[in-house]
């Protein structure tokens, strides 16, 4: 048995982990995670700092985070915060219920509702329109002629078009929408939400907008979400709930990916040579493999119903469990050489997406997104090279990337 | 190979048509996955083992 590490020594709740991870292991505590698959899988961490829950499990091998995702009556999602922050901008604490705070039949109808718009048919419908969008942030940026941060100029504007138009944001709307969520997701990085204050002030303004969106929806109905929601008529808090739900989901995870994929793509030129040679119809098995090694949330928390035993480790009812999705990515029992970037794995039953009854809507519109703009941009350049070293969001729940600077020749 | 797909579960995620395309698609209004072939051939074993792992709500069993 290796020594025992501290929680301390561990750091995959620290912020700081992340904002100082290294670039060659794509930002990750992979030592970390392996440690805790192999030695600790169910251990106990605990915080002292009011922001945070004030302990949880962390279950970190692929076939238990697997196993608790599926297992949503013993590992209820509406019990207690959705990750290990004690404050959450969705749930019934805050007035905003939302599917990712709902167990069982309640859960089950909103999801009905809302997954027609998500469909791999409805999502099909949507890839001319996401290639004008890629096009559309992708030649600003080339006819610059000099580096640029591809997350502010490209990876931050592309998911922001498509979710506008999955979720039936008007245009005009769009900058200010992902501003708030911006300024939410992530709370611990002075750079981007200046005081928790912002944070508070941010989501009320998002809850606010939630309510007039609907509105506007009832009277001008579309395919989007939102006109789904506003003609199911679902109570105002499950509304504002949903639609921060959503829109946190599917902005940042989206850029977080197109980040941490391009990084890794300039660093593995052999994979970018591949993608290159695909670049016309790129398969869906390289979209997966980013979302894998992006790991955008490192992980969801669900609270056990019932008193349960998991390897040898008692969880009383009322436990917060950690599912460390990024820890699981990385399972040498689930993957062949999981630290290696391989555009053509399969299967890959990454956990990026989560597994069980909560697995992420936006799935298919999220590879859809990565598909488009990757085949768009790899059409419209010769070369892609590092213009400077990767940042991070100081954050251990959201993995986002704050620069990635880079130079493109165009072709 | 018998497939039993509960409709009852079935949220449409459509992740059973992204892995068993020949064997599952949604119906038109996309509020259910609906079979193509009813009892397939051991040919379509893997992608149905597949569907049924990835089903979230674990609508899918294959019975031999």
């Amino acid at each position: 048995m290796a020594t025992k590490m501290s929680q301390a020594e561990l750091g995959v709740f620290n912020p700081e982990t992340y904002a100082n991870g290294d670039p060659a292991t794509f930002g990750l505590p992979l030592e970390s995670f392996k440690y805790l698959r192999e030695e600790e899988p169910v251990c106990l961490h605990k915080f002292d700092d009011p922001l945070l829950v004030p302990e949880l499990y962390v279950v970190s091998r692929h076939e238990d985070i697997e196993m608790v995702d599926r297992d949503s009556e013993t590992y209820a999602s509406g019990l207690n915060s959705v990750n290990f922050w004690a404050f959450a901008p969705i749930g019934d604490a805050v007035g905003a219920p939302a599917m990712l705070t709902q167990d069982g039949e309640k859960h089950r109808e909103t999801r009905r509702i809302v997954s027609r718009a998500f469909t791999p048919k409805m999502v099909k419908g949507l890839e001319d329109k996401f290639r004008e969008y890629a096009v559309a942030v992708i030649e600003p940026a080339l006819a610059k002629g000099e580096p640029f941060n591809f997350i502010d100029d490209i990876a931050h504007l592309m998911p922001m078009q498509a979710l506008g138009d999955v979720l039936g944001v008007p245009e005009e709307d769009r900058p200010k929408f992902f501003h708030w969520v911006d300024q939410f997701a992530a709370p611990f990085d002075t750079r981007i939400t200046p005081s928790f204050e912002d944070v508070g002030k941010a989501i009320m303004e998002l809850f606010g907008y939630a309510l007039d969106l609907e509105k506007l929806r009832k009277a001008q109905p579309g395919d989007d979400i939102m006109s789904k929601i506003a003609e199911a008529g679902l109570p105002e808090g499950e509304v504002r709930g949903n639609v921060v739900l959503l829109a946190s989901g599917a902005a940042e995870s989206t850029r977080t990916s197109l980040g941490h994929g391009l990084h890794e793509l300039m660093r593995r030129p052999d994979q970018m040579a591949w993608l290159r040679e695909h670049a016309d119809d790129i398969p869906l098995t390289a979209a997966q493999e980013i979302v894998r090694i992006s790991s955008p949330f490192t992980h969801l928390c669900r609270t056990t119903t019932k008193d349960v035993e998991l390897h040898g480790v008692e969880l009383k009812a009322g436990s917060i469990v950690a599912m460390l999705f990024a820890a699981g990515n990385f399972d040498t029992d689930a993957f062949d050489n999981p630290n290696d970037f391989d555009l053509t794995r399969s299967p890959n039953p990454h956990l990026s997406f989560g597994r069980g009854p909560h697995s992420c809507l936006g799935k298919h519109v999220a590879a859809l997104e990565i598909k488009i703009l990757l085949e768009e941009l790899l059409q419209r350049t010769k070369d892609i090279r590092p213009a400077g070293p990767i940042s991070y969001i100081r954050d251990a729940y959201s993995r986002g990337v704050y620069q990635l600077p880079v130079t493109m020749e165009a072709a | 190979m018998k497939i039993i797909l509960d409709t009852n579960l079935c949220e449409a995620h459509g992740d059973c048509v992204l892995a068993a395309p020949d064997i599952f698609d949604l119906d038109d209004d996309d509020n259910v996955a609906t079979m193509l072939i009813a009892e397939p051939g051991e040919e379509y074993r893997t992608q149905l083992e597949e569907a049924a792992r990835m089903c979230p709500v674990a609508a899918i069993r294959i019975e031999d």
